[in-house]
């Protein structure tokens, strides 16, 4: 599932040949400048250093399971937000603000894989860089290379869950039907569809009582 | 004229159909600095915006100064989550405490609305009972004021966003101006779960129009309530009271940041609010000052103005300030369905049950909590999967089923706690001032509720035929932080939210509420304000106030 298909005549997806883009001449104009801005050129990046920016695409890569072209640029999404210190509005005692948090906390992922194999995270395999996350999200509350572990994981996740999810990729994944105004919707209800949105063709993909090889 | 119209012009001032009123905003009155206005309003959100509509109806020079912008629907609000990001209040806030409560997003708003213009949309009542809890049952606090004082202002209220539900069998039994909407999959699922269970759920109430009220046009289901609704459908101060404010006279001036509160060394009396605006220090001139900037910044404004009466900031002789504060506990559980149940579509708010809102004696813990529909978008419901540990391509497969999930929240009446307060940091925002250091540690009767009200939702949800039950710790809403009390050494204004200290100093907003049951804040807000904006516009023309006690 890394990677994706942004064709919707070739989207294999649990959602075939659905595609918000599809739908955005129903959009209104301020909601299509700010959605469609994301499928454009990806910002350069400005807020990490090059060692950094490394760092962050690795982490971003295994907590999205993002490996192979196209992806959504995530770490772009990201960089922009702490050039911008775009922060969510508040920060723990006990971690630094957003932006000194995030450069201190891939500067200890560098120290990590650097300690135990010798390389920085981002040359790290990827069965190392995934052993690394693992541990530290199974620490919880105990502290990290100095940072309540949770806290970081916390940090990280949102940054990452906030720019891929803004993505109409992501979307299509998913079979979110994206912006809706100002058509709105008029089939409400338990199994009730509208003509343009397309049903699950694989509900027997349900990840609760199907565990598949991801666990 | 119907009764609505002739109390608050708002709905019909608007253009027919979605848009702002230009001519209004261009036509405003305008104050300058030096003109001493009867009452200068810092924040203009849920209390700030009903205490100016009903003070300038009453012919006072009113001026609401509100730190973010005056939003053009149109053009500044999207149908998109990571878009709304400016209707937040970003600037740096330190969560602290054992339980640190996130601030921003969750429950911050910024700009002229507030927060209401991106709450759900609930808009219940308190309970008689939420008045007097600590004589009933030993916990929270006994207001200095009850259900039946704030009734009336609740009923003009609901007339005036309006309200939209069925006949409400809890608390005080009442009905609703308009009818309920109708119901999507979420709000269907939570119905029949609660039938199964033998729990009494309700549709509504939401502070949504149903049909045409005035020129506002009728929802139109898209979901995107969170984001500020570009509709005109779901209320906010915004499109309910601020455009008859401005048709009386009144002047919101935006991106105007109070930053200290004047103070007259020799009577006594504020003198008016000191605020920057476009990178200029100004001062606003008023005969009485109502401070409405929520419960974070309106602690953070009074600790901030200091002066040789206060040296520990306005109006805390009795080191109450900032203290008090509360959050709801506010658990989402989810339900996994084999049919698509779209959650997104329609109106996060929908339905609620407050079967489980009284103290129940055969409980360990005392008051309880309300449970509703919420319908977390693709951003929060990532967040949501997130907290069960998934990342990679575990999340990426769970995310792929969002069209078979449920979601439920709960609002639990957290306790008010006299260290869940906010204080001064030394850290400084851009304009140099301290920002605001928030600490929040739960009780054990608040852990209870969480668990308990877990439980109620996965039973629901689980009747409803859901396969799989999963739920996240978080919570909602923002009161006290500068509480109403009987006296001063129990809180810092009083039952007419006029501070005890300074006798032409207010606050109104949720920082006056004592306690919070398990309801949505945003109404009683707006009802308190209106109640006291009643008490101002009757007394107002007794002279100078000098008389600290009532």
């Amino acid at each position: 599932m890394s990677g994706f298909t942004p064709d919707p005549a070739n989207n294999d997806g649990r959602y075939p040949g659905f595609s918000t883009v599809g739908q955005s001449k129903h959009w209104d104009a301020a909601t299509a400048a700010v959605v469609m801005a994301r499928l454009g050129r990806a910002v350069d990046i400005r807020f990490f250093t090059p060692v950094e920016e490394a760092a962050a695409r690795a982490l971003f890569d295994q907590l999205l399971n993002q490996h192979d072209e196209p992806r959504v640029p995530v770490v772009n999404l990201v960089d922009a937000r702490l050039t911008e210190e775009e922060t969510d509005g508040w920060h723990y005692e006990d971690l630094p603000r957003d932006g000194e948090a995030w450069k201190a906390s891939l500067a200890a992922l560098d120290a990590e894989t650097g300690a135990r194999w010798g390389c920085s995270f981002a040359l790290a395999s990827r069965t190392q860089q995934a052993r690394v996350l693992g541990e530290i999200q199974s620490l919880h509350k105990a502290s990290w290379h100095g940072f309540p572990a949770d806290r970081l994981w916390g940090l990280w996740t949102r940054y990452a869950c906030t720019a891929f999810y803004s993505h109409p990729w992501a979307w299509d994944e998913i079979g979110f039907a994206g912006p809706a105004y100002p058509r709105g919707y008029k089939n409400l209800g338990v199994d009730r569809l509208e003509p343009f949105e397309v049903r699950d063709a694989r509900p027997g993909e349900d990840p609760v009582r199907k565990p598949g090889d991801g666990q | 004229m119907n009764a609505v119209r002739a109390r608050n012009e708002s709905a019909w001032l608007l253009p027919a159909g979605p848009g702002t009123d230009e001519r209004l905003r261009r036509n405003m009155r305008g104050y300058a600095d030096g003109d001493e206005v009867d009452i200068v309003i810092v924040g203009c959100g849920a209390g700030g915006a009903t205490l100016l509509q009903r003070l300038a109806r009453a012919g006072w020079t009113a001026v609401a100064l509100e730190a973010g912008p005056f939003w053009d629907p149109e053009r500044d609000w999207v149908s998109d989550e990571a878009g709304s990001h400016h209707l937040y209040w970003t600037e740096p806030r330190i969560i602290a405490g054992t339980d640190p409560v996130p601030l921003g997003s969750n429950n911050s708003g910024r700009g002229v609305g507030g927060s209401m213009v991106h709450f759900a949309g609930y808009a219940p009542r308190l309970h008689p009972s939420d008045f007097h809890t600590f004589s009933a049952d030993g916990v929270g606090a006994d207001w200095p004021l009850e259900y039946a004082d704030l009734r009336p202002y609740y009923e003009d209220l609901e007339e005036e966003l309006p309200v939209a539900g069925e006949r409400w069998p809890w608390g005080d039994p009442h009905g609703y101006p308009h009818r309920p909407h109708p119901v999507s999959g979420n709000g269907e699922l939570l119905l029949r779960g609660a039938r199964a269970c033998g729990i009494t759920a309700k549709v509504g109430p939401v502070a949504i129009a149903n049909g045409r009220f005035g020129n506002r046009p009728h929802c139109i289901y898209r979901g995107f309530c969170l984001q500020g609704c570009k509709v005109n459908a779901k209320a906010s101060p915004l499109i309910t009271h601020v455009p008859d404010a401005l048709a009386h006279g009144a002047e919101v001036r935006a991106e105007a940041m109070a930053t200290g509160i004047g103070l007259d060394e020799r009577t006594g009396q504020a003198t008016g609010v000191r605020y920057l605006r476009h990178g200029v220090e100004r001062f606003q001139r008023a005969r009485m000052v109502a401070v409405a900037g929520y419960s974070i910044e309106t602690p953070r404004l009074l600790l901030h103005s200091t002066s040789k009466r206060f040296p520990d900031g306005m109006c805390n002789d009795f080191d109450l300030v900032g203290r008090y504060l509360m959050v709801q506990g506010a658990p989402q559980t989810a339900g996994r369905f084999d049919a698509e149940v779209r959650m997104w579509k329609a109106p996060p708010p929908e339905v609620s049950t407050e079967e489980f809102y009284e103290t129940d004696p055969a409980n360990s813990y005392r008051r309880g909590f309300s449970i509703q529909t919420v319908s977390p978008l693709p951003i929060t419901w990532a967040e949501h999967v997130a907290a069960q540990g998934h990342w990679g391509a575990e999340l990426r497969r769970y995310m792929s089923d969002y069209p078979h999930w449920a979601c439920l929240g709960a609002l639990c009446e957290f306790l008010p706690l006299a260290e869940n307060r906010v204080t001064l940091a030394d850290e400084r925002d851009r304009n140099g001032m301290p920002i605001a250091r928030f600490s929040y540690s739960q009780c054990s009767n608040d852990r209870q509720l969480m668990v308990a009200a877990q439980h109620v939702m996965e039973q629901i949800l689980t009747a409803a035929g859901a396969a799989e039950v999963i739920t996240i710790n978080r919570y909602a809403h923002l009161v006290g932080g500068a509480r109403m009390a009987r006296d001063e050494r129990s809180g810092v204004v009083n039952r007419d939210c006029r501070s005890f200290a300074v006798p032409n100093l207010m606050v109104t907003d949720g920082s006056v509420l004592p306690t919070q049951g398990s309801a949505n804040p945003a109404l009683t807000i707006m009802a308190l304000a209106a109640r006291t904006a009643a008490v101002l516009s009757t007394g107002a023309r007794r002279g100078v106030l000098t008389s600290v006690k009532e």
